[in-house]
């Protein structure tokens, strides 16, 4: 679950510096989030949709984990065709659904399509571990940094020791069920998984005194930019202007 | 519990951002060095727990665990709570980017809530006081989240007041069950190790 | 007889809202000497050694390290410096990004430059077996890998001595063989706890046993 599915590759996409993906995430999804013109938005399908193409990603995993961010949005196109107020398309019953409520359900869907492939197109092509480096060298601040990439390096540590507790109690028989019983154990799992990873914490903290910490933490890696990464900024740059423009044509 | 991307309104973010900001701003000051790996672990593992699925009637569901988050962390569970959600729209795209302050801001008010009302009777000798706090802890948690992005998504327009009364409507088992599993896991904590009780200070 | 390097006089310890775990223990360690240490679960080895790196307050009694008393934080920071101690479980002592930091990580805590940083990493990736891998995160090492990178970084500090507490576990045969060899090197004075009595007899000239809060002689 927590493997970095989308991380391994050798398109131009995972090769390009994640420093300048993690600006281009934020950049390209706060544009497209406030954005209700259409040509932006469908450019930004269209470009989003293309940057995955490039990252020649597994499509099923892809198709996967759009399908699970859509459950939502389908909620949404139960209930908004139906209370935006608007010109009537149709009645069904006692349902109005209107013309507005659909184009503004359809928005939604595809800025929200939009944005989550950016995500998977910039931000997991690189491994959390080339991100901590990334975020470093963006300035993040160290404590940030640091305690972002312990949680996910633990998550790894403690999730094994998750599947242990997990297992013990099935080789004992245990099946889950609506009953307070059931909910007692995992409280139990849940407990145990929280006092481990205190006392855990508590040895982490001793190691690092042993090994000299004085609070300072050091992330090494240097990034450096590539011609690619020049290249990217180019374009992305290029492109970013033309989605302002069409943004404040429409505006103006 | 999160807000997708692509659904509230520019001011709705930003508004949503800065007050989160300000959070994990207050949150990561407080945190010493020496607790640092002790904040870090501890959200591993609220993390590890809220991927586990409950058997719900014909459902499952998996756990929030915001309010217990808080009454574990403290004010460290802002900065915790933004990486969490970070890490979980890098690793499987659920929430988002421009959404991270909204979803921090409507899971972290109510666990420093949770916190300031709840911690000082995780402390007393009472386990029964312990067990109630817990309940309520857990209830708490989820049913001001559940407020809080009902009244982001009609900040953000009226047509969403529905879907506004659903999100609430649906999250009331989940909080009945989360008040019930808080209060359990507390009487497990209380008994071996009742100092993660109170906050990372 | 050789300089006494460890010294514990009296120690009393025990954790809140327990019994007593160690009461009125003495021990001695003299430079040179290859000790076994053993005991049944939970009898207080791996608490043992947390006292003397420091990591543990003891109630009562005093230590004596390197011929100074130790008492406060600043004591045992040197302490710590010339002490290694591998701990019982590799994943509290990987916290770094990646192999390469992991090992480079109290070096650059002592103030060590560049460049003196790179040989060490390069020299320890090589006695422990993971060359190839510094770039790698710790945590997708396998259990045996992730031990001997664990090895790797309290050997990269060059200590005096080496509390090592159960090093064998999750090693596999030839793991446990490469262990052997790298504490076969001469200049190493050591205490080792583990479980394993024949382990211990191939690695150490005297093995001890905890037992009801004391340090006894082992005989078997
Ligand atoms: N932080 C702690 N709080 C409370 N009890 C502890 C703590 N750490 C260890 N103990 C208990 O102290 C006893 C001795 O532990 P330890 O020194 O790890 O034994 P050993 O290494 O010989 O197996 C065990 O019963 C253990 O449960
Ligand atoms: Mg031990």
């Amino acid at each position: 679950m927590i493997e970095e599915r989308f991380s391994k590759g050798d398109s131009i996409i995972h090769k390009l510096d994640p420093r300048i993906k993690i600006i281009y995430a934020f950049l390209f999804s706060i544009i497209m989030a406030v954005s209700a013109n259409p040509l932006v938005l469908t450019s930004g399908f269209v470009f989003s949709l293309a940057l995955v193409f490039l990252a020649r990603l597994e499509f099923k995993e892809i198709l996967k984990r759009l399908f699970l961010v859509n459950i939502f949005i389908l909620l949404l196109w139960l209930i908004l065709p139906l209370s935006v107020p608007g010109k009537l398309l149709f009645s069904i019953w006692k349902l109005h659904i209107t013309q507005e409520g659909i184009i503004y359900a359809f928005q939604i869907t595809v800025r929200c399509n939009t944005i989550v492939l950016a995500i998977i197109a910039f931000l997991s092509t690189s491994s959390i571990l080339n991100l901590t480096y990334a975020l470093k060298s963006l300035r993040i601040p160290d404590k940030m940094v640091y305690l972002f990439f312990l949680i996910y390096r633990y998550i790894f540590t403690l999730l094994k020791e998750y599947r242990r507790l997990e297992n013990a109690l099935k080789i004992r028989g245990f099946i889950p069920k609506t009953s307070l019983q059931t909910y007692r154990v995992y409280a139990y799992l849940t407990g145990t998984l929280l006092i481990r990873s205190y006392d855990r914490a508590e040895q982490i903290y001793r190691a690092m005194l042993c090994r000299g910490f004085t609070g300072k933490f050091w992330v090494l890696n240097k990034n450096s930019f590539k011609k690619t990464d020049i290249l990217s900024i180019g374009i992305f740059g290029i492109y970013i202007t033309l989605l302002l423009f069409l943004q404040w044509m429409k505006s103006s | 519990m999160h807000i997708s991307e692509g659904v509230l309104s520019a001011p709705a973010l930003i508004g949503g951002a800065s007050a989160a900001a300000a959070g994990i701003g207050f949150g990561i000051k407080k945190i010493k060095d020496e607790d640092l790996p002790k904040v870090a672990v501890l959200s591993s593992a609220l993390f590890v727990a809220s991927l586990i699925h409950i058997p719900l009637g014909p459902a499952s569901v998996h756990l929030i665990l915001n309010g217990l988050a808080g009454l574990i962390l403290g004010w460290s569970v802002f900065p915790a709570l933004f990486l969490a959600l970070l890490l979980q729209a890098i690793l499987f795209q659920f929430g988002g980017l421009t959404t991270l302050g909204v979803n921090t801001l409507t899971m972290g008010l109510p666990a420093i809530l949770c916190f300031y009302l709840f911690s000082k009777s995780m402390r007393s000798k009472s386990d029964v006081l312990a067990i109630i706090s817990g309940f309520l802890t857990g209830v708490l948690g989820v049913f001001l989240a559940s407020i809080l992005v009902a009244l982001f998504l009609v900040t953000t327009g009226e047509a969403f007041l529905n879907v506004a009364k659903l999100v609430i409507i649906a999250h009331i088992p989940v909080m009945i069950l989360e008040g019930i599993i808080t209060s359990f896991i507390i009487v497990v904590i209380k008994k071996i190790r009742p100092e993660i009780l109170g906050g990372v200070e | 007889m050789d300089e006494v390097l460890v010294n514990l006089k009296n120690i009393t310890f025990g954790y809140p809202s327990r019994p007593k775990l160690l009461k009125d223990l003495n021990f001695t360690f003299h430079k040179g000497e290859r000790i076994g240490l053993t005991g049944h679960n939970g009898s207080g080895k791996t608490t043992l050694l947390h006292i003397i790196m420091g990591l543990l307050k003891p109630f009562d009694g005093e230590i004596e390290i390197f011929g100074k008393a130790r008492k406060n934080e600043e004591d045992f920071r040197e302490v710590r410096k010339r002490i290694g101690l591998l701990f019982q479980n590799s994943d509290d002592q990987l916290f770094c990004p990646s192999v390469y930091e992991e090992i480079a990580f109290a070096p650059l805590n002592f103030g060590k430059s560049k460049e003196e940083i790179k040989r060490v990493v390069r020299r320890i990736l090589n006695l422990v077996g993971l060359e190839g891998l510094e770039k790698m995160p710790p945590y997708h090492l396998s259990g045996g890998e992730k031990r001997r990178l664990a090895l790797g970084t309290v050997l990269a500090m060059e200590p005096e001595i080496l509390l090592l507490d159960e090093p064998t576990l999750e090693l596999d045969e030839d793991g446990v063989q490469k262990l052997m060899d790298i504490l076969r090197k001469p200049h190493f004075s050591y205490i080792v706890v583990s479980q394993d009595i024949n382990f211990l007899k191939k690695v150490t000239d005297s093995i001890h046993i905890i037992n009801d809060g004391k340090i006894k002689k082992y005989n078997s």
